[in-house]
C-alpha cells in the first residue's frame, strides 16, 4: 500500500535510540503541509509503539508501520 | 496584564508554595557564586542562564504578590508581573536548565534552583507556554499507558526479537526476556529502546535472577515537561504493573532521571509511600559481580576507560560507587574525570534538552567543560549510565572530534562476560 | 544636637528594636507555618544520622566550604565581613555589660586600648569587605542581577560602619559613657550623657544609630534574613 502514497519528506532515523525517532518525526511534521506524508525509517523497535502513540496523542495519522527486515518503516500523515 | 491570566499564574505559585521555596525566595543574597557552577552560564556567558537570575524571575513575581515588603515597595526588588516579557525570558532559562543542581552544591545557602524552576515550569504550562515537544512526548507516553492493549502486539514481538539476540549472545537456548511473569522478584522498567533491554536481559539471565520486563518505559517526559500530574500518571503505570505482578523490587535502567523520579519524586506526586524497593540496575550488577553470580574478564575492553557521573544518579541520586566498582572490575585502566562524583560537571544534556531542537546551540556550548575534562583524562572509552548524557556526549564527541567510544556500563559488562559458545549461538550470530 | 540624639539614639532605638524583634518573629512564624516541601530536596552524599546532618548544616552555614572552593576571593571577603561583624557585635556587648576578667587583666587604660585596636581592625575589615561588594556588584559581569535592595543594604551597612569607625578613630569617648546611655535605654529611663552629646562624636553616634535603626527596621523584610534562613536551607540539603 505504501507505494500509492506520495511521500513529502524522507527521514532516516536509523541508529537513533528511542524516544529520538519520535522526537525527529515530531520536529519535522511541520515541514510538510497539512495532508502531507513523512516516510521515516528507524531501527529501534521501540519506535513501533512510540510513533503511533505520538500520532494518536497529537492528532496525526500513521498510515502504516511495518517491519522490513531489521528496519521499521513508518508513513505518517500530518492532519493539522 | 490581563487580570484573569494574572490570577491564574499567581495561583500556581500559591498552590506550589512550601517552606523551602519560601526560604529560597527570601534568603538569596544574589551573590552570584553560582555563576561558576553552571555549565550553561560558563559555556555561554549569557545572563539568562545565570542560576540566580533564573530564580530571580520567580522571585520578582513572588515579591510583588506574596511578600509584604515587595508589595509595599515593589521597586526595591524590581518586583513585577508575570507578563509576556517575563514569560519569554522564563521559558528560555527554565527549559534550558538541565536540573543538574550543581549550583545548589556550591550555593552557601544550598538554594535549589531546579526546585524553583519546577514552579517556573508550572507557571509556563498554566500560561500555555509549556515546551511543546516535551508535552507531546509526555502525552504520547500517557497514551501508550492508557491503551496498553493496542501496543501489546508490537511490544511482545519486540521482546521476542530481543530474546533471540540474547540467546545468540549467551548461547543458552533457555534465556529470554520474561514478560508478565507473576511472582518474579524484580520488575525491570527499561527504556523504549532495545539497547536498554538486551544487555540487561543478558546479565539478569546469566545471574539467574528472577525478573520480568515492564511493558512501560522508565523515562518520564512529564517530569521534564514540568507537569506533576502527567509525571505521576507516567510513573504510576509501572507501579500498578509491579503491584499486579507482585514483585519485590523495581529496577530502573541506565537513565538519569528515572531513578530520581522513582526513588524521590513519585511519593510526593502520588501522596503514597513507594511500595517497592527501588534500585538502579548498576547496583544490581555490582551485587552480581561481587557475589560471583556473573563473571567478568578483566581487560577485554581496549583502551583507557573513564566514567561520567550523571547528575541525577550521582549528586542527586547518591549512586557513586557501584558503577565505579563495575568499571574497575572490567578494566585495570580506569581513570577519573576531574572533578568527579558530587562535583561532576553536568554534560549539558539533562532535563530533556536533547529533545528540544531550539536549545541545541546553548546545549553544545554548555558541553565545553565536559569536553575539557574528557580531553584531560586521556581516556578513549567513556562509560556513562544515562541516556541523555550519552546522547549529548556522543554529539560533543563528533563536534569536537574526541575519538571517544561512548558505552552504557551494562554494555561494558556484557562485553567482558565470557559465554559458553554453543552451535546455536554461532549460528545465530552468523 | 540633643533633639537629633533623642530621635536617633533614644526613640529610634526603641522603634527599631520593636520592629526588628516583631519582624523576625513574624518571618520565622511564616516559615514555620508553611508546609514543608513534599519532595526531599537533599543531595548526595548525605550524612546518615541526624547528628551528622546537623554538623554538616553548621559547617555549610558557618564556613561555606563549597563556596570557598568555587570562588575563593568572594568567600574570603564574605568570611572577613561576617567574622569582623561578629567580633564587632561581641565588642558592642561592652555597652550592655563590661566583660569580667579582661579589664582586671589589662587595667582600665589597657582595656580601652585593646578595644580601640580590636574595634578598629574589625571596623576596617568590614569597610573593606563592603567596598569590595559594592565594586563587585557595580562592575562585575553580573551587575544586572543586582536590584535596588542590594545597594540599599550595602549603603546602610557602609553608613553604619563609617560612622562607627569615626567614633572609634576620632572619638575620645569610651565604653563607660556609651554603657551609661545604653543601660538607660534598657531601664526605660533614657538619657544621653553630656560626655557624649558635648563630644566631637555626638553627631556621629546619632548618625551611626540612624543607619543602625534603618538597617534593623529593614532587616526582617530583606535578604538579610539569610542569617537565619540559611541554617534551615542548608539543613534541607541533607534531607
Amino acid at each position: 500500500m505504501s507505494d500509492d502514497v506520495k511521500v513529502d519528506l524522507e527521514l532516516d532515523l536509523k541508529g537513533l535510540l528511542c524516544p529520538l525517532p519520535m522526537v525527529k518525526v515530531s520536529q519535522n511534521i511541520t515541514n510538510v503541509p497539512v495532508g502531507g506524508v513523512i516516510r521515516a525509517v528507524a531501527t529501534d523497535p521501540g519506535a513501533m509503539a512510540d510513533i503511533p502513540a505520538w500520532a494518536q496523542s497529537t492528532g496525526n495519522e500513521v498510515l502504516s508501520a511495518e517491519k522490513e527486515g531489521a528496519e521499521f518503516v513508518f508513513l505518517v500523515k500530518r492532519l493539522k | 496584564m490581563e487580570a484573569q491570566q494574572l490570577t491564574t499564574l499567581t495561583g500556581v505559585i500559591d498552590k506550589k508554595m512550601n517552606r523551602q521555596l519560601k526560604q529560597y525566595m527570601d534568603i538569596c543574597a544574589r551573590c552570584a557564586i553560582c555563576k561558576d557552577a553552571c555549565h550553561q552560564y560558563v559555556g555561554t556567558g549569557d545572563f539568562t542562564y545565570l542560576p540566580a537570575r533564573r530564580a530571580e524571575l520567580i522571585r520578582q513575581i513572588y515579591k510583588k504578590y506574596f511578600d509584604k515588603a515587595g508589595r509595599f515597595v515593589p521597586a526595591l526588588y524590581e518586583a513585577r508581573d508575570p507578563d509576556e516579557n517575563l514569560l519569554d525570558e522564563l521559558y528560555e532559562s527554565t527549559y534550558a536548565c538541565t536540573g543538574c543542581r550543581r549550583c545548589m552544591y556550591y550555593c552557601p545557602f544550598s538554594i535549589d534552583t531546579a526546585w524553583i524552576l519546577s514552579v517556573a515550569k508550572a507557571i509556563l504550562i498554566a500560561a500555555g507556554r509549556g515546551n511543546e515537544m516535551l508535552g507531546q512526548l509526555a502525552d504520547a507516553a500517557i497514551f501508550k499507558g492508557d491503551n496498553a492493549a493496542m501496543f501489546e502486539g508490537v511490544m511482545l514481538s519486540g521482546f521476542e526479537d530481543i530474546s533471540e539476540e540474547v540467546r545468540a549472545i549467551t548461547g543458552n537456548p533457555e534465556h529470554q526476556v520474561h514478560v508478565n511473569k507473576e511472582g518474579a522478584d524484580i520488575l525491570y522498567v527499561a527504556l523504549a529502546g532495545a539497547h536498554s533491554i538486551r544487555p540487561a536481559a543478558v546479565i539478569f539471565e546469566e545471574a539467574g535472577e528472577s525478573w520480568t520486563i515492564s511493558m512501560f518505559e522508565a523515562a518520564n517526559y512529564g517530569y521534564f515537561y514540568g507537569d506533576a500530574e502527567k509525571a505521576r500518571l507516567i510513573t504510576k503505570r509501572y507501579i500498578d504493573e509491579a503491584k499486579r505482578l507482585g514483585v519485590k523490587e523495581i529496577v530502573v535502567p541506565e537513565c538519569g532521571h528515572a531513578y530520581r523520579v522513582a526513588e524521590i519524586f513519585y511519593e510526593a506526586w502520588s501522596g503514597e509511600p513507594m511500595p517497592f524497593k527501588v534500585s538502579h540496575i548498576l547496583e544490581k550488577v555490582d551485587e552480581y559481580i561481587k557475589a560471583g553470580r556473573i563473571t567478568v574478564d578483566r581487560d577485554k575492553i581496549d583502551g583507557t576507560v573513564t566514567y561520567h557521573d550523571p547528575c541525577q544518579i550521582g549528586r542527586n541520586g547518591g549512586v557513586f560507587d557501584a558503577p565505579r566498582d563495575i568499571v574497575r572490575a572490567v578494566t585495570s585502566r580506569f581513570v577519573e574525570l576531574t572533578p568527579n562524583r558530587e562535583q561532576q560537571w553536568c554534560c549539558g544534556g539533562g532535563g530533556g534538552i536533547v529533545a528540544m531542537e531550539e536549545f541545541k546551540d546553548v546545549r553544545l556550548k554548555s558541553g565545553g567543560k565536559k569536553v575539557e575534562q574528557l580531553k584531560a583524562s586521556g581516556a578513549s572509552v567513556l562509560a556513562c549510565p544515562c541516556e541523555n548524557c550519552r546522547l549529548q556526549i556522543e554529539e560533543l564527541n563528533e563536534v569536537h572530534g574526541l575519538g571517544l567510544e561512548v558505552w552504557q556500563v551494562i554494555d561494558l559488562v556484557v562485553a567482558a562476560m565470557p559465554f559458553k559458545a554453543t552451535p546455536e549461538a554461532d549460528a545465530a550470530t552468523m | 544636637m540633643d533633639t537629633y540624639l533623642w530621635i536617633t539614639s533614644v526613640a529610634g532605638v526603641y522603634v527599631a528594636g520593636v520592629v526588628f524583634v516583631a519582624g523576625i518573629g513574624w518571618r520565622i512564624y511564616e516559615w514555620a507555618t508553611t508546609p514543608k516541601s513534599p519532595v526531599r530536596l537533599g543531595m548526595f552524599p548525605k550524612p546518615a544520622t541526624t547528628g551528622g546532618r546537623v554538623a554538616k548544616m553548621l559547617t555549610d552555614t558557618l564556613v561555606a566550604p563549597h563556596a570557598a572552593r568555587i570562588e575563593p576571593r568572594m568567600w574570603f571577603f564574605a568570611m572577613m565581613f561576617h567574622v569582623a561583624a561578629l567580633a564587632a557585635f561581641v565588642g558592642h556587648l561592652r555597652i550592655v555589660q563590661e566583660y569580667p576578667l579582661l579589664p582586671d587583666l589589662l587595667g582600665a587604660e589597657g582595656m580601652n586600648a585593646f578595644a580601640a585596636w580590636a574595634g578598629g581592625i574589625a571596623g576596617t575589615l568590614m569597610m573593606i569587605a563592603v567596598l569590595y561588594w559594592i565594586g563587585r556588584r557595580t562592575f562585575g559581569p553580573f551587575k544586572n542581577l543586582s536590584v535596588p535592595e542590594d545597594y540599599l543594604l550595602l549603603a546602610l551597612l557602609l553608613g553604619v560602619i563609617i560612622m562607627g569607625n569615626h567614633m572609634r578613630f576620632f572619638g575620645h569617648v569610651h565604653a563607660a559613657e556609651y554603657r551609661e546611655w545604653f543601660q538607660s535605654l534598657l531601664a526605660f529611663r533614657p538619657h544621653v550623657p553630656d560626655a557624649i552629646s558635648n563630644s566631637n562624636v555626638g553627631w556621629s553616634l546619632g548618625t551611626h544609630m540612624l543607619f543602625v535603626n534603618a538597617l534593623l527596621i529593614y532587616f526582617p523584610f530583606s535578604k538579610l534574613v539569610h542569617t537565619i534562613g540559611s541554617f534551615a536551607a542548608n539543613y534541607a540539603r541533607s534531607e
